[in-house]
């Protein structure tokens, strides 16, 4: 029995080296590289192995039973496994075979606004399969920080940056001058008022621009208009390249969950608020516009593992805290004084130093 | 190379220097003086923090820049729990490394200040970032007594820690941090893009990291005392593999990924 249990602690060592050295490897491969290594047959191999070999360890190591923090601690970790396992691609083949789970595993929606779909383009076989209801979209729009940004470059490659507020100046000195932003559209237009064409805010749509006028050192001034999706246009040609950029704050679509004809439910999702639902969890994850108008395209991914996964992450979080401070604090509470050498030889030894 | 001209720079040049003169006083054995400077240098590095916080508007966490910041502040009051707690010294050192880690901030990288991309827009980002960050430094000063044990010879009428036994307590106070970055790395990656896991060059080397600290546990129980000096060289492995987390992989074009932004 020692003999084994040399050759579980010896395993369970070497079992964590090769991970850390299979991780560096991985790190090389790329994000989707690393992805298939880890998925792949002689992998799924080592992560059976691996959560086999814990639950050896929990049978075969009376201490991992009765130290409550390396009990959390090795069960956290079995939980994180099987729930990884139960919650990939190879996991959904098994509960579809033999419990006739048949879910998604990850995959992609396309909806236009107010349209409604239950087609999933799934990751793995870039299929469509059909989700057991509907999801509705009914507004997608971007928020932006305010203000955005004129950047200004001169042709010898000098750079300036101005908010882009009306009412902001900048000099860029004696060679150009002055840089003024005097009024910020966020759907530019142009109509015609008493027999002129005059720029104004058009409510919905998004064309967003300034209006900005450049004063030379000797006092002439250039007006014109410097959008974020088009060239700038000016009265007179200037020396200067004018950029305006806002930058993204959030990516928010409205959605409705519709089964059997009524909504299930709703949620305004964005990046880190995703909507659960019918066990998937549906993020926003892309969109775009074409000629039939605005999409969103959302991340479907289905929860299968995932309690087990967070159950044993606390599991884990617990042991190790616990172990490592909980339980030192306690001792070092209890002796009166704070953690020496001698409250260390408090602590549980090897078992090839207790033999 | 890139020198500051800003007041940014400035307090961030001036913490470094009076860094350095707590840690010239402390080898000096100016203890006194050196604890006052590195007391100095702890409300500097905070000013500058704070002053970095309120400019850009947002927890300052966001990339290498005001991480490398935010290590400088971290020093003092983990050396001062080390001691106080753990009696842990190596207070020299901890001056240093308050020198060494503001260096990259105050002539590498880009101070230019960012606004928050969408998925950096969770309470998770503090927290994750913060717990990391604490982890590193406790597993830096485990790194400086692992060495010293491999170097110095043992004085038996100290009254601090041993280094082995330093080295064990720091890294048994950081590892608890490294597994709850990991953790809320991982549960915010599942709110923010879908996998608790995603397979991205960061995430593997912080697994490597963590494997590394597991696998000294490990070792140490089984072999500690017998082989006592490797246990060394499995602390200073975790902090070759944190520095290459925190550094390499933001730094080098050999692993694109979901990280890139924390340039």
């Amino acid at each position: 029995m020692i003999r084994f249990r040399r050759a579980v602690l010896w395993a369970a060592l070497i079992a964590v080296i090769l991970l850390a050295v299979l991780s560096v490897y991985g790190a090389f491969l790329g994000t989707d590289g690393a992805q298939a290594f880890f998925n792949s047959l002689p992998l799924a191999a080592y992560w059976l192995a691996l959560t086999v070999l814990l639950i050896v360890g929990l049978v075969v190591f009376r201490r991992l039973l009765q130290i409550p923090s390396l009990l959390l601690m090795h069960v956290g970790c079995v939980l994180v496994l099987l729930g990884g396992m139960w919650g990939s691609n190879a996991g959904h083949v098994v509960q579809r075979q033999f419990l006739g789970i048949d879910k998604v595993p990850k995959g992609q929606m396309m909806i236009r606004e107010q349209a409604e779909d239950n087609r999933v383009i799934a990751a793995d076989s870039n299929e469509p399969r059909q989700l057991p209801f509907s999801v509705r979209l009914k507004d997608f729009r971007m928020e932006y920080y305010k203000p955005g940004t004129l950047f200004i470059r001169s042709q010898a490659g000098q750079m300036w940056e101005l908010p882009a507020e009306a009412g902001a100046r900048l000099s860029l000195g004696n060679t150009f001058g002055w840089v003024f932003v005097q009024r910020v559209f966020e759907n530019f237009k142009l109509r015609k008022e008493d027999g002129k064409t005059v720029p104004y805010d058009a409510p919905g749509g998004s064309n967003p621009a300034l209006q900005v006028v450049i004063e030379r050192p000797d006092g002439t001034t250039t007006a014109g208009y410097v959008f974020e999706q088009f060239q700038p246009i000016f009265t007179e040609p200037v020396d200067l390249n004018l950029i305006y950029r806002r930058v993204v704050r959030d990516y928010i679509s409205d959605l409705e969950i519709v089964q059997n004809g009524e909504v299930a439910a709703a949620k305004e999702i964005e990046v880190n608020h995703p909507l659960h639902y019918g066990g998937y969890h549906f993020y926003q994850h892309s969109y775009g516009e074409d000629e039939l108008g605005e999409y969103t395209v959302l991340l479907v991914v289905s929860d299968s593992g995932l309690n087990l996964v967070y159950g044993g992450y606390m599991m884990l979080i617990a042991g190790v805290a616990w172990h490592f401070w909980g339980r030192r604090t306690l001792i070092a509470i209890k002796s009166r004084r704070m953690i020496t050498p001698q409250a260390e030889q408090e602590l549980p030894v090897a078992p090839g130093r207790q033999e | 190379m890139e020198i500051k001209y800003t007041i940014q720079g400035l307090l961030i040049y001036i913490t470094i220097a009076v860094y350095l003169l707590a840690f010239v006083a402390a080898v000096a054995r100016r203890a006194r003086a050196g604890r006052i400077m590195f007391a100095a240098g702890f409300l500097l590095a905070t000013v500058s923090c704070a002053y970095r916080w309120y400019d850009v508007r947002h927890v300052p966490l966001q990339n290498l820049f005001e991480i490398f910041l935010f290590l400088g502040v971290a020093c003092y009051p983990i050396s001062w729990f080390c001691r106080r707690f753990l009696r842990v010294g190596g207070q020299w050192a901890d001056m240093l490394i308050g020198a060494i880690v503001l260096v990259p901030a105050g002539f590498v990288f880009n101070a230019h200040p960012m606004q928050l991309p969408p998925a950096l827009q969770s309470w998770l980002f503090a927290p994750h970032v913060a717990v990391y960050m604490f982890a590193y430094v406790f597993m830096f000063k485990a790194m400086f007594h692992a060495f010293e044990q491999l170097i110095v010879t043992p004085d038996a009428e100290r009254t601090l820690l041993p280094p082995e036994q330093a080295t064990y307590e720091l890294i048994a106070i950081g590892f608890p941090l490294l597994t709850l970055g990991l953790v809320l790395g991982s549960w915010w990656g599942k709110l923010a893009w879908g996998d608790y896991w995603g397979w991205d060059p960061k995430e593997l080397w912080s697994l490597a990291s963590w494997l590394v600290y597991l696998g000294y546990f490990h070792w140490r129980y089984m072999f500690g005392k017998i082989h006592a000096r490797i246990n060394s060289l499995w602390a200073i492995a975790g902090m070759a593999a944190i520095i290459i987390t925190l550094l390499w992989v933001n730094l080098s074009r050999l692993f694109p990924g979901l990280h890139s932004y924390a340039m």
